[in-house]
């Protein structure tokens, strides 16, 4: 593959990215959140798969098996199962309108794609697009757990933002260290694990939603 | 031998964990405990004379020099002291039903495995290990502050575990951007080890390494109770078991600094420190200001000291700010210092709460005529937090505070003075009020335990010796770390 169809499959994969933040963002029913964000890391896996190809890099190739297997199968079926057990009947309204939330996304972009822009060598560094497309995830993923207050929608939005800083970092020209790799995403199963208890816990216990939980304050 | 050490040091606290799971006594788990702690520290002990005879040693991702020492040095202590106190307190829990018997020994397992993290965290020259371990500190931490399993313990773990695990995220964005920027100079690919990255650091991309730190700032600061990424913070420390609270407010805090000055080094040299001055500047004046409010109208005691930690990272950032060798050497030793006295200043907070079973300082009264040993220690340690001499906080905040001036920062000094006497009064009205006056009726009037009393005593003295002189060996490492930030 010549580093010209890279950078073009790199990129349109970006934009993919991005519209299925919008999907998680707009998405009022949880199921669809938890199937966008299922989605957004199949591609992730796919641009790890091309960047594989185009660098001949292996590390890589088990980089995009584990985000499939992980983030695009297994953790999505962990959130389903653990709405199914919480069995939430009503919808719980954002704390800001959705229209407001996806116009603030819309300026997370270009400013993301903006402060890219401003950066001169960074094309040696990290390919195509990937930069603003991961600080656009990341800030975005941070939006949703800001303007949700459920827990599942929170944890969407973590995935989100993981999936972001993911997408950059196989983008780094050599990708990074695969024992790193692993070992991050060790720690967001093993997260997910103990926030799946925590919300099962609380459900258990006083029938409220443990992110809607608001006793502490001063 | 020294290299030997840096893979046994974090295998000790993991094995402790997993010895926990082989008995159900409480006396032999707090012997285990204890001991676990106690080797953690004598092996820490022989590393610091190892590294002070051969300078900083490597070994895989795993590397120590003075800096790293400084911090681990007061892990170990911390440790050992939190160890102690747990004997007694532990008694007190389960004999009020705070804490469960069948529950007790994946207690003490969670504990150690979070201090074996942070072993990590000290410990790790690869940036990824770094990080794994920080977000490990994380998860196992939420698990111990919802230990107490209500609604509000599970309640802050929540919050504790989202917010720091996004703040944390961002710090591995950061990590990525200044691994790109290490790899698009000659000599740097692959490198995501801190000392190879400072080898090349000169050559970065400034404008890549600018967005990376600004990044890192943001997630380790989330992590260093930073304003006003701090929120998580309060909640935390106030609902965590007390030995928790110690840890999280001593240690895990400073273990998130250091990521930062390791980033701060790299930062530094990449866009000169001017660029890092400012940013932490910004931050740690951020921190002091939105704790002063907070402070002053607390009711909670753990709440109360929570937030003090928020002002004293934020003045560890100052003097990091300021920099230049007086600066950077008050920020270590305000570590230091801040570690020890907001321990020992939890284990008293602890005792009283057991007292009167509330966190309500309204209610804790006259607890000198209740509890005259451990109110003595609490006063010390409200006294040193506030700031007065002879203790060793006043000390380092001197330092800091001279650095400021030396480097002409002279609105951040005007703020920051104006903070510190502010928090000055409010902190010596809430511990005077509770140590002060007519006891209520809530207080048990039984004899104070030993261990705790030991484990303060401990912390004091370390305190008070730090406060009226810096011994050399202390005073060498130091200004031996604060030459690895300065360099």
């Amino acid at each position: 593959m010549s580093t010209e169809t890279v950078y073009t499959i790199v990129d349109d994969l970006g934009a993919l990215l991005l519209f299925t933040m919008i999907l998680i963002l707009a998405a009022g029913q949880i199921y669809r959140a938890i199937y966008a964000v299922a989605a957004q890391s199949f591609l992730i896996a796919v641009a790890g798969a091309v960047l594989a190809m185009a660098t001949g890099n292996t590390d890589l190739w088990v980089i995009a098996g584990i985000t499939l297997a992980v983030k695009a199968i297994s953790l999505p079926w962990v959130l389903h199962w653990v709405v199914r057990k919480m069995n939430v009947r009503r919808e719980v309204e954002p704390v800001i309108p959705v229209a407001l939330t996806l116009a603030f996304a819309v300026m997370v972009v270009v400013m993301a794609f903006h402060l890219s822009g401003s950066l001169g060598p960074v094309r040696q560094a990290i390919t195509g697009n990937a930069l603003p497309v991961g600080i656009a995830l990341t800030l975005l993923g941070v939006l949703v757990m800001a303007t949700r207050k459920t827990a599942m929608h929170q944890m969407v939005g973590l995935f989100a933002s993981e999936n972001g800083i993911f997408f950059t970092a196989m983008a780094v020209t050599k990708g990074m260290p695969l024992i790193i790799e692993i070992g991050v995403i060790l720690d967001v199963i093993l997260a997910v694990l103990v926030m799946a208890i925590m919300v099962l816990r609380v459900r258990s216990t006083v029938d409220a939603d443990i992110a809607g939980l608001d006793r502490l304050r001063g | 031998m020294a290299e030997t050490l840096l893979w046994v040091i974090p295998l000790v606290p993991t094995m402790t964990a997993l010895l926990m799971f082989t008995t159900r006594d409480r006396r032999i788990l707090s012997a285990i405990d204890v001991g676990g702690s106690t080797i953690l520290a004598v092996l820490a002990l022989v590393l610091a004379r190892e590294v002070r005879v051969g300078g900083p040693r490597a070994l895989g991702i795993f590397r120590i020099d003075d800096l790293g020492l400084v911090f681990l040095l007061l892990l170990v202590v911390l440790t050992l002291a939190v160890s102690i106190y747990t004997v007694g307190w532990l008694k007190q829990a389960l004999a009020v039903g705070n804490m469960k018997a069948e529950s007790v020994r994946s207690y003490f397992a969670l504990v150690h495995a979070f201090v074996a993290t942070m072993v990590v965290t000290v410990l790790a020259d690869n940036l990824g290990v770094l990080w794994i371990a920080m977000e490990g500190t994380t998860i196992t931490s939420a698990m111990l502050v919802g230990y107490h399993g209500h609604q509000h313990g599970l309640e802050a773990a929540w919050k504790y575990i989202i917010v720091t695990t996004i703040g944390i995220s961002f710090g591995l964005f950061g990590t990525v951007l200044v691994y790109a920027a290490a790899a698009a100079v000659p000599g740097g690919v692959g490198a995501m080890s801190w000392s190879a990255i400072m080898k090349v650091a000169p050559g970065l991309d400034p404008s890549i390494v600018r967005i990376g730190f600004i990044f890192v700032m943001v997630g380790y600061g989330t992590k260093a109770g930073l304003a006003p990424m701090h929120l998580w913070l309060p909640d935390a420390h106030s609902q965590a078991p007390t030995p928790v609270s110690a840890l999280l407010s001593g240690v895990l805090i400073k273990c998130a600094l250091l990521g930062i000055i390791r980033f701060q080094t790299i930062a530094a040299a990449a866009c000169g420190p001017a660029f890092t001055s400012m940013v932490l500047v910004v931050f740690g004046l951020t921190s002091v200001v939105v704790a002063t409010p907070f402070i002053l109208a607390q009711r909670d005691v753990k709440r109360l000291l929570g937030y003090h930690s928020v002002e004293h990272v934020g003045i560890v950032v100052l003097g990091l700010g300021f920099g230049g060798p007086v600066g950077t050497y008050g920020a270590l030793l305000h570590v230091v210092n801040h570690g020890v006295t907001k321990a020992l200043a939890f284990f008293g907070a602890g005792t009283a709460i057991a007292r009167y079973g509330t966190r309500d300082m309204r209610v804790i009264r006259g607890l000198f005529a209740v509890a005259p040993i451990g109110a003595t220690f609490l006063m010390l340690a409200a006294l040193s937090l506030a700031g007065v001499p002879p203790f060793s906080i006043f000390v380092s905040e001197l330092l800091v505070l001279r650095a400021g001036i030396g480097h002409g920062h002279w609105l951040a000094i005007g703020i920051f003075l104006t903070m510190v006497a502010v928090i000055f009064a409010g902190i010596l009205h809430h511990v005077g009020a509770m140590a002060f006056g007519r006891p209520t009726a809530a207080a048990t009037r039984e004899p104070e335990a030993w261990s705790p009393l030991l484990a303060m005593l401990l912390l004091a003295a370390i305190m008070i010796l730090l406060g009226i002189t810096i011994p050399a060996s202390v005073d060498g490492l130091l200004r031996r770390a604060t030459g690895v930030i300065v360099g």
